[in-house]
């Protein structure tokens, strides 16, 4: 799948801006980006159902506006029509996808007991929490077996539990599918991912694999925890002449020293001196997504 | 199966798990019987409720045939609290599935714009057309029996004639429907606007031609006088014409994707 120089506009802001990026068959591509970067407008033109106003997207070199059997789509807060049931949303669904009403007498226990709504199998959609719907969703996007699967956010509105069902679906399916979801809760896209592309303000600022992410700026840094109530304590650390910089993340911080042999040693002193309560003092430790992540879209 | 029998199906299961299927009818049939039953007992209501004294009214004058009455409920009946019904039973015919997220939804599936826009004309015109058929009916079974019979010709013509002008009511309320995204707008919209075409549609001939309401008067007039207005041809064009491009309209606004905010 290509996505080529897409851009949209709303008024004067720019959802997305000239975005291109190319998909291989079977990969499983997390989309992360703080609120607001752009991920749902880049997915709603994924989808065909936002237009773009440049660039296009096409699916093994056709149009994607013709190829829309072969995608399973999964929007941020996927709706039904009240009145039906879970079982009479999935048939009317898959009638419109194109498949027939004995295969899909067939698959429909099937896909919802996979979902875990079987149980709720002639239920009215109108009684159903968002968390089921969310899971109905899922089984609409896979119903009719698509090569493509796009999802919007699919476990943000869930609860652990939810959540860790769903996750493992989607390690599932993304066997024998091509899977791109965006999501802004990075431990998910990490757990079952293993292309990132973060995207800022509706360009893309990285593309890279998990493994490629870690290592980009690794081994360098001090990673040092310590207990809480010490904050002046790396306000000290920022003094010091052999420290290049500090990165704070709550009561965790990476510091960048000039030459990690000696001055790793000078620094565990110093805080040995300093009324501190030590946790953790490791060197070369890898940051983490996370870290990674507010790097790359914070602006300091 | 395919996507305009699927629509068209979801459309008619709706009609029925909502109720619209009991009550749309029974209005229907309501305002068909309201204006015989009202024109049959007028002059006694008068007679007992007014004095003996001052302006009588001539019982002769009243005499009006089956075919007038019929005519006078279509146009005091179903040309106006009709209409209202009308529209406030299709305002929300693509507004509610802009609203919940259907409408980009089941566009992402297999599916053609022309065939969601013509499941959802063609199928409440269906429902409203048999909902309307029993309010004439009703309208034809109390004008035989309270005045006198009304030729079966001149009935199912002038319905069929009424039914091209509720084909423009379904497609100008579905094209309201999609280009804004309020209830209170859209029912203003339509009623004013289709209030507005039958009215200036009786002002002069010229305007009865163009005026998609042209094919209500026809309706009317054949029912009053019991001959064809030989214009008839030309009316039925220029409503074709109208219901052609408010479909046209509501296609560009869905196919185009502006209905997205």
């Amino acid at each position: 799948m290509e996505i080529t120089d897409v851009t949209k506009t709303f008024k004067t802001k720019k959802a997305v801006n000239r975005y291109s990026m190319t998909i291989e068959k079977g990969e499983c591509v997390g989309l992360i980006g703080p609120n607001g970067a752009g991920k749902t407008t880049l997915i709603q033109i994924i989808a065909d159902i936002l237009e773009a106003d440049q660039g296009e997207v096409r699916l093994d070199g056709k149009p994607l506006s013709t190829m829309k059997r072969e995608i399973g789509y999964l929007p941020q807060y996927p709706n039904f029509y009240h009145w039906m049931t879970a079982a009479e949303t999935l048939l009317f669904m898959g009638e419109l996808s194109g498949l027939t009403r004995q295969e899909l007498k067939r698959e429909i226990p099937d896909i919802l007991s996979r979902v875990g709504l079987a149980s709720e199998e002639d239920s009215k959609v109108g009684t159903f929490s968002g968390g089921m719907k969310q899971r109905l969703g899922i089984a609409q996007a896979l119903l009719h077996k698509p090569s493509f699967v796009l999802m919007d956010e699919p476990v943000s509105a869930l609860d652990p539990i939810g959540r860790r069902e769903v996750l493992n679906l989607i390690q599932e399916i993304k066997e024998d599918t091509t899977v791109l979801f965006s999501t802004h809760i990075l431990n998910d896209a990490e757990e079952i991912c293993e292309r990132f592309v973060v995207i800022k303000s509706g360009e893309k600022i990285e593309d890279t694999s998990k493994i490629g992410l870690l290592n980009r700026n690794g081994d360098v840094a001090i990673q040092m925890t310590i207990g809480t109530g010490n904050s002046s304590w790396w306000e000290h650390v920022k003094q010091l002449p052999y420290v290049q910089g500090v990165k704070v993340f709550g009561n965790k911080a990476q510091i960048y020293v000039n030459q990690i042999e000696n001055d790793k040693n000078r620094l565990l002193g110093e805080a040995l001196q300093y009324p501190i309560d030590i946790r953790n003092f490791e060197v070369g430790g890898i940051e983490t997504i996370e870290e990674i992540f507010l790097d790359l879209v914070v602006d300091v | 199966m395919s996507a305009f029998s699927v629509l068209t199906k979801k459309e008619f299961s709706q009609t029925v798990r909502e109720f619209k299927i009991v009550w749309l009818p029974l209005v229907f049939i309501l305002l068909g019987a309201t204006q015989p039953i009202m024109m049959h007992y007028l002059p006694s209501i008068l007679k007992s409720v007014g004095g003996m004294d001052g302006i009588t009214i001539d019982p002769s004058v009243t005499q009006v045939s089956g075919a007038e009455v019929m005519a006078s409920t279509i146009d005091a009946q179903f040309n106006q609290l009709g209409t209202i019904i009308l529209v406030v039973s299709l305002m929300g015919v693509i507004q509610s599935e802009k609203a919940n997220g259907m409408l980009s939804f089941i566009l992402t599936r297999p599916v053609s714009t022309l065939s969601f826009v013509w499941s959802k004309v063609l199928s409440q015109f269906v429902f409203l057309a048999f909902c309307l058929s029993l309010g004439f009916l009703t309208s034809y079974g109390y004008a035989t029996f309270l005045f006198s019979t009304v030729p079966w010709n001149e009935f199912l013509l002038s319905m069929l004639f009424y039914f091209v002008w509720l084909l423009f009511i379904v497609s100008f309320v579905v094209m309201v429907s999609t280009i804004f995204n309020s209830q209170g707008i859209i029912a203003l919209i339509g009623i004013v606007f289709l209030f507005f075409c039958a009215v200036t549609a009786g002002l002069h001939p010229i305007l009865a031609l163009l005026s998609p309401a042209g094919m209500s008067l026809q309706a009317i007039s054949l029912l009053a006088t019991g001959t064809m207005n030989p214009q008839v041809g030309w009316s039925f064009f220029f409503t074709l014409l109208w219901i052609g491009i408010t479909v046209g309209v509501t296609y560009f606004w869905i196919a185009k994707k502006k209905f997205q905010k």
